[in-house]
């Protein structure tokens, strides 16, 4: 569903594609440089917007600076985006906006164009899963009741489980792999299958799109990949839309398909990742020295870190 | 225990009843048991003396049980049909006694198991949030300087608690409530009523007054009869009801605050309107028994400590434990020291104190905010 470049004009919110092409994007995005607009200038777009964000200005209570001030940011439908950038640049704030967990100071976030604030929450709920950093610890509730309250938004106050609810628990619990520990109870189980029991929770919930605030931080490696292949099944069999913020810049550039890079609060490039990561990236984002492969596929080797490159 | 179905039934009703264990059965039949057995201790001691069995033939005194007249004068204050000596010792003094034992112990319970996960704090209870105070002062302030309104106790009562309550949930209040801010505020309001009761006993200037006022704020069960039961049953009935309702909307808050509200809860507002059914179930047991202390606290701990913290699980064995240990603690609140009665808040903190110290001994997890 590749939509020709020249047609933006007649596009209105929920169909606008997420690149800053001639029209909607580029007039709000005065800090576009050059060497960005080549990257998104190609014709392997995605699909339209399950999430755009406009003119986004986040901040928290007790600052006084916006921690995040993005012109134009765009989650694509149906695939995965990871969201990278340095500790502190602004990766999960922006994601708790465009879960509707932080109202903007300024600007919009919405979903297939409607505004987010003005979901009901439940209805948002069921439509968008998210997974939180960290998760408050909870001890003796067995995985399965764990996975069951992700009906909540499902069901009404006095409604007892359907068929239906069943169905997405077993689901969620299939394709999250953890039917071996279900009548587990949380606080016994190890890191790894904590997250994924909280992973099921989320994917019982049954939305079309999926955010993951650093699901595979503090997991041994075994667990990270069973967590992302969880999360790449998903979209690939059901289609569902993740945004994933991810730590490691190599991991993210091998998994998504789709990479918005976030420097001091603004995203600073995204695209494929075959296109937006190089060496300069790494620089300038992450201020590390790096080698950047790309055949025969994608590969980031962090060398060290280049000394205060633009230290506050 | 939860795991324990049998191969092959339908997976839905396995769901549905996967809450319900037998140990959640056992408990309940047990704590009828001693609620029961405590109940038949009550009636058949007294100053008023009968032999057990006589008095256990009052209990079930056809005459009485199957008397429509006898359940009108109980239940709607009508006019009292004739009836043996006996009868009328064990079924006007004695059981409406334990059955306002029943009511306070169960909606104490309840309520503290509320603001327990409302609040996500184990140290929670209608007591540390301010409830208690609140309504304390205001009965003392009924009895001292408004006698007038002496009648409407139980309500002056309900009234004083959730006022407290507000004031508690609007200091905690700061873009939200935390559960760190809402007990540090709960005791900031404590402290201030508990001073204001203090001081109001320098007004009294009759002594009957004040040992009234004392039993009032130890919680006490002397005297009570159809009247308070006839008092409380309704609002006891609907707060439990309520209660038994919001338990897994009490589970999904235990999730987190985050974890609650991205599963699309509106969770200041369940939280507020769950704090309202705590209140309405704690004024029930203030108004009719005054501030028995340590109970709202414990209770919940016991019952959590057998049946785990599935609150579907704890409501319904809060629903029967707290009438069990509120009518034994009864007991020995009447009948211990022979000729003088005690106050049950008495027995109960004396009890519960050193318990919940116990509790805290044995459980390394517990006293973390």
């Amino acid at each position: 569903m590749t939509q020709p470049s020249t047609n933006t004009g007649e596009t209105d919110a929920d169909v606008d594609p997420p690149t800053r092409r001639d029209g909607i994007g580029t007039d709000a995005n005065p800090e576009a440089d050059g060497e960005r607009a080549t990257a998104a200038e190609t014709d392997d777009r995605p699909r339209e917007s399950a999430l755009v964000a406009d003119d986004l200005e986040l901040e928290y209570p007790t600052s006084e600076q916006p921690v995040v001030d993005c012109t134009r940011l765009d989650v694509p439908e149906g695939e995965i985006t990871a969201l990278v950038g340095p500790n502190g640049s602004g990766k999960s704030t922006l994601l708790k906006a465009l879960s509707s967990q932080l109202e903007p100071a300024a600007g919009t976030a919405r979903l297939r164009g409607t505004d987010l604030q003005s979901f009901d929450p439940k209805e948002l709920a069921r439509e968008l899963g998210i997974l939180s950093q960290e998760n408050d610890p909870v001890g003796d509730i067995t995985v399965e009741d764990l996975v069951y309250h992700g009906r909540y938004p499902h069901r009404g106050f006095f409604d007892g489980l359907t068929a239906e609810d069943e169905e997405a628990v077993e689901r969620a619990i299939a394709l999250a792999g953890i039917d071996d520990i279900r009548d587990a109870e949380l606080g016994q189980l190890s890191g790894g299958q904590k997250q994924l029991a909280w992973i099921a929770m989320v994917l019982a919930q049954d939305t079309d799109i999926l955010l993951l605030d650093e699901p595979t931080t503090f997991l041994d490696l075994h667990h990270q990949f069973r967590v992302l292949e969880t999360i790449r099944e998903l979209n690939e069999r059901e289609d569902v839309t993740v945004a994933v913020v991810l730590h490691d810049i190599s991991q993210a550039a091998r998994f998504a398909d789709y990479l918005i890079a976030m420097c001091d609060g603004e995203p600073y490039d995204w695209g494929p990742p075959e296109e937006i990561v190089t060496e300069e990236l790494l620089a300038d984002v992450f201020e590390v020295e790096a080698r950047v492969q790309y055949e025969p596929e994608l590969q980031v080797l962090p060398k060290r870190s280049l000394s205060n490159a633009n230290e506050r | 225990m939860a795991g324990s179905h049998s191969v092959g039934t339908d997976a839905a009703a396995r769901r549905q009843e996967g809450w319900l264990t037998g140990t959640l059965v056992l408990f309940c039949l047990a704590s009828t048991v001693v609620t029961i057995v405590a109940g038949l201790v009550q009636v058949s001691f007294g100053e008023y003396s009968m032999t057990i069995l006589e008095a256990w033939r009052a209990v079930a005194n056809p005459d009485v049980v199957l008397n429509a007249d006898a359940w009108n004068a109980f239940l709607f204050g009508g006019e009292l049909p004739e009836m043996d000596r006996n009868s009328i010792v064990v079924w006007n003094i004695r059981l409406p006694r334990v059955f306002v034992a029943i009511i306070a112990g169960a909606t104490l319970a309840v309520s503290g198991a509320i603001f327990q996960a409302v609040t996500r704090n184990e140290l929670a209870s209608p007591f540390v949030l301010g409830v208690s105070s609140g309504a304390g002062f205001a009965v003392l302030a009924t009895l001292v300087v408004f006698s007038g309104l002496a009648p409407f106790l139980p309500f002056v009562a309900a009234v004083g608690g959730t006022v407290a309550f507000l004031l508690v949930y609007g200091i905690a209040w700061k873009d939200g409530t935390s559960p760190v801010r809402l007990v540090l505020a709960g005791v900031i309001v404590n402290m201030v009523f508990q001073s204001l009761q203090q001081g109001l006993f320098f007004f009294a200037d009759d002594l009957g007054v004040v040992q009234t006022a004392i039993a009032w704020l130890t919680g006490s069960l002397t005297g009570t009869g159809w009247d308070e039961v006839r008092v409380a049953v309704l609002p006891a009935v609907l707060a439990i009801g309520l209660a038994l309702a919001g338990s897994r909307q009490l589970n999904v808050l235990l999730l987190g605050e985050r974890t609650a509200r991205s599963l699309g809860m509106r969770v200041e507002r369940v939280r507020f309107l769950l704090s309202a059914v705590a209140i309405l179930a704690a004024s029930v047991a203030i108004s009719v028994a005054g501030v028995v202390s340590f109970f709202g606290l414990v209770v919940p701990h016991i019952v959590r400590n057998t049946l785990g913290g599935d609150y579907r699980r704890l409501m319904v064995g809060c629903l029967f434990a707290g009438p069990a240990l509120m009518v034994t603690a009864d007991v020995g609140a009447r009948l211990a020291l022979g000729g003088t009665q005690l106050p049950v808040g008495v027995v109960t903190g004396l009890i519960g104190g050193p318990y919940f110290l116990y509790l805290m001994r044995k459980q390394r997890s517990m006293g973390e905010l």
